[in-house]
């Protein structure tokens, strides 16, 4: 079955990887920036990095068919940095018109602090400002609760903000009856250990149906599994839902979502 | 398309028996360090595994209970409390 992974890092996975996902029927994918496994220390490396998602990904990416779109933004982890996301923020705009790129993010917040809120709604400021659509980072393990609320609060105090462009990731048990209730789109991380597995994600699917909800393998350098998204259409095929329903949770809501960005073109399938 | 009860246990009672067995030896694995023990380390290092241990004890009593949403209920047990004056405090 043809699918889109909308959230996958691959800066840090191999080109083999790519070729594997093309065989599992990954079309097209879309990598947020993120942390690069070590805090960063100028501008400069924002600059090249950037300038790696949005030229040499989908170069390596299209040799297997699959399109490559990205996400722009310091991330949460680095946002303590206060005056670098400021410099990485002001520069941001000069690859906002890059044929990939889909918005801002995987902005959000990571141990829930001043700092990280302060630059988030900068960056929200920024995606408003560029009438960008949004990709949300929602912290990990005991953080998660509370910074989702935390991220939550800030996006619907805004009126600017239209949910219907924002895609909060990362969801689980305890945070996706509230992403969805106030009308964003949720993402669901299937990893083997923390976040999400394919089994877990098939429940919430079940529980909260396929509206404005879809499924993505992170894929980062952490343990992550690239090609769990096919996991989970396994899964849902063998409790015998219909190919309709996992159709529109890892391709249609993709699809409808990103095609809010005038970037995005849908994947010529055959 | 939704299976019945009987066919959700028929078809994942193997991977339910397998990870109880998992819990039970990390308990067993748990108690018996606990014995070599000899209290020596940072009080903080003690602290923190009391709490990380009882955090286990009490996630298990949720599988045991007969409430819904225990996926949910064990989330919320191991997360950190929201405040929903943080932003009044913060003046963000």
């Amino acid at each position: 079955m043809d699918y889109i992974d909308p959230h996958i890092h691959m800066v840090s996975r191999t080109t083999d990887d790519y070729e594997t996902l093309a065989r599992m029927g990954c079309v097209a994918m879309s990598e947020p920036a993120f942390w690069a496994g070590f805090d960063r220390g100028s501008v400069e490396s924002f600059r090249d990095y950037f300038r790696q998602l949005t030229e040499f990904e989908p170069k390596r990416a299209a040799q297997f068919g699959i399109k490559h779109y990205t996400w722009l933004c310091i991330n949460a982890k680095e946002a303590e940095n206060v005056s670098l996301s400021r410099e990485v923020i002001a520069m941001i705009p000069e690859f906002l018109d890059k044929p990939n790129v889909l918005g801002i993010g995987e902005i959000g917040l990571n141990k829930n602090t001043r700092n990280e809120a302060t630059i988030f709604l900068e960056h929200v400021e920024l995606a408003i400002k560029y009438r960008q659509q949004i990709l949300i980072h929602t912290p990990h393990l005991e953080d998660k609760y509370q910074g989702t609320r935390m991220i939550l609060d800030m996006l619907t105090a805004d009126a600017r903000v239209e949910p219907s462009r924002v895609l909060v990731d990362h969801v689980e048990e305890h945070t996706i009856r509230e992403v969805l209730e106030r009308g964003f789109w949720a993402g669901m991380t299937l990893y083997p250990i923390s976040k999400c597995t394919p089994q877990r994600a098939a429940d919430m699917i079940e529980m909260y149906g396929p509206e404005r909800l879809m499924a993505n393998s992170a894929g980062d350098w952490g343990p992550s599994k690239p090609t769990a998204v096919p996991d989970l259409i396994m899964e849902l095929k063998r409790r015998g839902h219909p190919r309709s329903l996992i159709q529109r949770i890892v391709y249609d809501n993709p699809r409808i979502f990103f095609s809010q960005s005038r970037s995005w073109s849908d994947p010529i399938t055959p | 398309m939704s299976r019945t009860a009987r066919q959700i246990l028929q078809e994942e009672f193997l991977i339910a028996r397998a990870r109880i067995l998992e819990l039970a030896a990390i308990f067993d694995r748990i108690d018996r360090a606990a014995q070599d023990d000899d209290g020596s380390g940072p009080a903080e290092e003690f602290e923190k595994a009391r709490h990380q241990l009882e955090l286990l004890t009490r996630a298990v009593a949720i599988l045991q209970d007969s409430d819904s949403q225990r996926a949910s209920r064990v989330q919320s047990l191991m997360s950190r409390p929201y405040d929903p004056n943080w932003r009044e405090q913060w003046t963000i």
